[in-house]
């Protein structure tokens, strides 16, 4: 042990830091069973209020982002659709956008006939 | 006597701190693998330290075991950047010092009446043991904080503004708790050695 021990002494003594921590030293070191004993008491730990609530938050969230997605969606389909309604209104376009049916089809009576 | 107190390279510290506030957040939401991991991280040290407050082997077990499931309770309590260790310290300290208040106090002999005494020293694992019976006997007649403050700085290598923050005291006044039951312990080792 170091003689020059004072109140400022800022360096751990090893000689009696070794000595306490063998005297201190659990008997079974490691402690595996003392370990299991308390994870088995934290098993029976009652799940605090807190957590109870912080579950919820959790869930209340998730939720609301699910929510948040599937109307951002919905929003979005009939966005479009207007779109697409407000582009057919041009008279112009409606023709245009109208395919000419194939000429075969159309004559197909006639030839059976 | 061959273990000193660890005190790992910043570095090396600064990478358990992550790893262990990593896990104590993992338990917090929940994850008892994580706080299982803590537990086998921190159960000697605060076995040890729960006995040099209560001497008793299995009060200190008991002390350590209300202090991992008081810490398992406040974990929302836990600032994620500081170090685990201190923090865990405190509650075990607390809950050591609550113990040894609330317990009857079964004192049998006085350190000095124990150093007189000496007795037959049949061998020198019975001497050893003897030694320690001692020691925890010296450490459980200082003051709790006196017997914390030594133990945590040179049985655990933390520091004394650590040890200032875990027992909500000035570090000077760390330094002269420890100072004083080195003293006292220093009487106790001399002794020993000398009759080696």
């Amino acid at each position: 042990m170091s003689e020059s021990l004072t109140p400022f002494n800022h360096r751990p003594d090893p000689v009696l830091g070794a000595a306490l921590r063998e005297a201190l030293q659990p008997r079974d070191p490691g402690g595996a069973a003392f370990r299991s004993r308390v994870l088995a008491a934290a098993e029976r730990l009652p799940v605090p209020v807190v957590d109870v609530l912080a579950r919820w938050a959790h869930l209340g969230i998730a939720a609301a982002v699910a929510a948040a997605l599937v109307t951002g969606m919905l929003v979005g389909r009939v966005g479009r659709q207007a779109e697409a309604t407000v582009a057919t209104t041009d008279p112009g376009a409606v023709v245009a956008g109208v395919q000419v049916p194939d000429a075969s089809f159309l004559l197909a009576g006639y030839s059976e006939r | 006597m061959s273990s000193e107190p660890q005190r790992p390279d910043e570095a090396a510290r600064t990478r358990r701190d992550a790893d262990e506030a990593a896990l104590a957040v993992r338990a917090r939401s929940g994850d008892r693998a994580a706080f299982g991991e803590l537990v086998e991280r921190y159960a000697d040290q605060a076995r040890r330290v729960a006995r040099a407050v209560l001497q008793d082997a299995n009060d200190a077990d008991d002390a350590a075991q209300d202090a991992f499931l008081a810490a398992l309770v406040k974990l929302h309590q836990y600032d994620a950047q500081r170090p685990f260790g201190p923090w865990l310290m405190r509650i075990v300290s607390n809950a050591a010092t609550d113990r040894r208040r609330r317990r009857t106090v079964r004192r049998s002999e006085s350190l000095q009446e124990g150093l007189v005494a000496g007795g037959a020293r049949p061998d020198a694992a019975a001497e050893r043991a003897a030694l320690n019976d001692r020691l925890r006997d010296a450490l459980a007649q200082l003051p709790p904080r006196r017997s914390l403050a030594v133990t945590l700085f040179d049985v655990e290598g933390y520091s004394h503004a650590e040890i200032a923050e875990m027992l909500g005291i000035p570090e000077g006044t760390v330094r002269s708790e420890v100072f004083h039951a080195r003293r006292r312990l220093r009487t106790l080792l001399a002794d020993w050695r000398e009759a080696e």
